[in-house]
């Protein structure tokens, strides 16, 4: 083992594997940062060129435009306020209010080194405890990913506002919502009194750029800042000491991060949010979460990076894909010659070694880009607004359009951003709403496996067969009430 | 004079549009043609058609685009390509579930048999199904046996209501008059893990994610679809009392109906062109895909079929 992790090593130190790296890397940020263009189309388009590539060379470029892809995703939400995907809406929480302050560029920074080192730390765990983990994942089956949704939306509601309450509505509303269309299970219509668009549920991409950028968009119009920027500074570099002092966050949540990436299904939103969540109820001042904390970035970005090293465990130890992103790895691995699975370490060892060290080095690379552009992106908010303003929108309804090119999406963004205007009016959080509505389908269809499993006898079939998934259903009130108070109290002292 | 020039020029833009359609119908294709999936990025038609997009330029002189349009279980794509004008530049690459069976546990805004012609069935997977190593179930027969004994308590782990895993199961169920404990998982991938970790006690698979479980010893193969065996020691479903066209996905392109026959006809030497291209089986190989090639004609007669078989599937299930 030792033997075939250093071979690996020494054939991973090629140039055609770093300058690829590099080119997928900074392809994907660019991407990524484009709203409505996702990581996972630019994987499948760029797959069969890596089939004319070496092995060492052709996948180390898919992560890296993988890699790339992920921060790309938080350029717009903390610039604009933009997150085009789930995994960025706790990171343009504090993101964009650190922009509103002409902190852009420390944010940005922050954003990158807490990826990189949730990432790093976690595919070094993940090379080290790759044997232990593939037998964890074992362990989780509909009922337990059923109860951690469950207990991570109690404890998103607890924790994300000033007022359980109103957070409590957002949330039950946002499940709601995610009820609209085709039931996922039985393949009834809900609510959606018989038009067809609707029968596909209600769009992501468009739900998030109307709730949390039109708001803000419309602010800026509102307060008539024509002549002025959105930010007139970028602001300083970040420095190592407020990096220091988000160092114990930034740890916390690559732990959060990696486990909740060995449970099947979990993924990079719930990742993302309970680590923002832990850091706030750990800090002394959960008031500033929200409204432009470094450390909020920290804890969500680390969190949602580190989910990646456990995810690719399936699939080379088992060669099961979990997702479509290691469904697209699978396709290169296999049109390599590298078939995963249990066999793979021995007949390939060195080759797999070579890949997972390859994909520490592409963070270390990443590093390097990513400082490098930052201020290239963050000049981007000392645009003029009258002319950002007008871009801003036609990202929006753009982003929108091309994800799928449906009218009916462009009609969604424009509902949603109406509804964001009124929510923010009431001071109503939509943070809440919007986890309710990505966790909602994944914890009903959890929820449908788990009755479908007991075959009419759900109580005794989890009594008998998982008591594990009982400890947690029972727990999870428990929490979420400890959560609350703690909450309360140290805000009230706090004032 | 300005309004004589304004007129000419109405006339003579007239006259273009006039002639256009002869021409572009006398030179298809004169554009780049579109290919929908109605599936979601990262799936195995996903991937199919990235590599038939790649090289299919070579024999048709245009490009082909893939545009994803996944929702509502296949039907967004579906309709989009219905309502779209029958010109030959916009495809469906679909599958014979999503394509016949759907028409009958749904209501469609379309007509999968009125709306749609085959072009070409680029290929098809047939189906395994698979215990654990150490399942007590040694061949079919045994699982047969004991769905009898005790219906219902075997857990059969597949890839979602109504899909590729289901129709099979059901299809045996209903042949074989047993009765399975059927639960849903979002994918081939995520059922085969619960057969894996001991969820379920049998599932389904395709070739291309058996073969890896095959050989590292963790799976049984008890019978496989169609009339020829895959492995010498498992019996074929046909063996088994299971006759028919089940178990096997079928990937096609299709057409909406009234594509003018000079279109179809380019489509199809186009094809026939594509599987003999070195490249593109070299391709499809390493992806673990087969290649075998229908046309439209032979898998219209295939759909009809299907269309029968699904029907009375359908039926039998929901009584």
């Amino acid at each position: 083992m030792l033997e075939q992790f250093l071979t690996g090593f020494g054939m991973a130190m090629r140039l055609d594997t770093f300058a690829l790296m590099a080119a997928g890397l900074f392809g994907g940020m660019l991407v990524g940062a484009l709203p409505g263009f996702t990581t996972l189309m630019a994987m499948a388009i760029l797959l069969p060129i890596s089939f004319f590539l070496d092995p060492i060379v052709g996948i180390p470029f898919l992560l890296g435009v993988y890699k790339g892809g992920i921060f790309g995703g938080s350029i717009p939400a903390i610039l604009v306020s933009m997150p085009g995907t789930g995994a960025a809406v706790a990171t343009s929480r504090d993101g964009y209010k650190l922009t509103q302050q002409g902190k852009s560029r420390k944010a940005l920074d922050m954003a990158l080194f807490s990826s990189v080192f949730g990432d790093t730390s976690s595919d070094i765990f993940t090379i080290f405890m790759i044997f232990p983990i593939a037998y964890l994942v074992m362990q989780f089956g509909p009922p337990e990913l059923f109860a951690v949704l469950l207990l991570s939306l109690v404890i998103i509601a607890a924790t994300s506002g000033q007022n359980p309450v109103k957070s409590l509505i957002m949330m039950l509303l946002g499940l709601w919502l995610s009820f609209i269309g085709t039931d996922p299970l039985g393949g009834v219509e809900r609510f959606t009194f018989g038009i067809f668009d609707l029968k596909s549920g209600i769009p992501l991409l468009p739900m998030l750029i109307g709730v949390f950028a039109i708001p803000e968009i419309a602010g800026v119009v509102m307060r008539n800042e024509g002549v002025r920027q959105l930010a007139a500074l970028v602001g300083e570099r970040l420095t190592f000491k407020e990096f220091r002092a988000s160092f114990k966050t930034i740890l916390r949540s690559t732990a959060i991060g990696a486990g909740i990436g060995t449970i099947p299904g979990l993924g990079q939103v719930v990742a993302a949010m309970m680590g923002y969540s832990a850091a706030k109820n750990a800090s002394d001042h959960p008031e500033t979460f929200g409204e432009g904390e470094l450390e909020g970035i920290a804890a969500a970005e680390a969190a949602n990076n580190a989910v990646n090293g456990p995810t690719m465990v399936p699939l080379l130890t088992l060669g099961i894909p979990g997702d479509n992103v290691t469904a697209i790895l699978l396709g290169a691995f296999v049109a390599q010659g590298l078939r995963p699975g249990p066999q793979l370490f021995e007949e390939q060892g060195a080759t797999v070694f070579a890949i997972l060290i390859a994909m520490v080095f592409a963070n270390i690379l990443f590093l390097a880009i990513g400082y490098l552009s930052i201020p290239f992106f963050s000049r981007l908010v000392q645009i003029k607004t009258s002319v950002l303003i007008p871009i801003v929108i036609m990202f929006a309804f753009a982003g929108t359009f091309v994800f799928r090119s449906d009218n009916f999406d462009l009609l969604m963004l424009v509902v949603f951003g109406i509804f964001g205007l009124l929510a923010k009016a009431g001071k109503f959080d939509v943070m809440p709403m919007v986890m309710g509505f990505i966790l909602g389908p994944p914890m009903e269809y959890a929820f449908g496996q788990t009755v479908a499993m007991g075959n009419g006898a759900t109580m005794n079939f989890l009594l008998q067969e998982r008591l594990g998934t009982i400890c947690v259903l029972v727990a999870t009130p428990i929490i979420g009430l400890a959560l609350w108070r703690r909450m309360q109290a140290v805000t009230t002292t706090g004032h | 004079m300005f309004k004589l020039t304004l007129k000419k020029l109405a006339v003579s833009i007239g006259l273009a549009a006039l002639t256009l359609p002869s021409l572009a119908a006398a030179e298809y294709p004169e554009k780049p043609i579109t290919m929908v999936i109605p599936f979601g990025a990262g799936g195995s038609h996903d991937l199919n058609s990235r590599v038939i997009t790649s090289i299919i330029p070579t024999y048709l002189n245009q490009a082909m685009i893939v545009r994803l349009t996944p929702g509502a279980g296949g039907q967004k794509g579906t309709q989009e390509v219905a309502n779209a004008p029958a010109d030959g530049y916009t495809l469906l690459f679909t599958h014979n579930y999503v394509d016949m069976l759907q028409q009958y546990v749904e209501n469609l805004p379309y007509d999968p048999l009125e709306d749609f012609i085959p072009i070409a069935r680029v290929n098809y997977a047939p189906i395994g199904v698979v215990v654990r190593a150490d399942s007590p179930y040694q061949t079919f027969e045994e699982l047969i046996a004991a769905a009898d004994k005790e219906p219902g308590a075997i857990q059969m782990s597949h890839s979602g209501n109504w899909g590729a895993l289901f129709v099979p199961a059901a299809q045996i169920m209903k042949e074989r008059g047993v009765a399975f404990n059927l639960v849903p998982y979002k994918g081939g991938g995520p059922a085969m893990q619960a057969l894996l970790s001991g969820d379920a006690d049998v599932t389904m698979g395709f070739p291309s994610t058996l073969s890896t479980q095959i050989e590292s010893g963790a799976i049984r193969v008890l019978a496989t679809a169609g009339a020829e065996r895959m492995f010498d020691d498992v019996p074929t479903f046909a063996e088994v009392g299971v006759e028919g066209d089940v178990g096997f996905m079928h990937r096609v392109l299709v057409a909406p109906k009234g594509t003018p026959q000079e279109a179809v006809d380019k489509l199809t030497e186009a094809f026939a062109a594509l599987v003999e291209d070195r490249t593109f089986t070299r391709m499809m190989g390493r992806l673990n895909e087969t290649i075998d090639l229908i046309d439209g004609p032979a898998y219209q007669k295939l759909r009809e079929e299907q269309a029968v078989a699904y029907k009375e599937l359908v039926e039998a299930l929901t009584k």
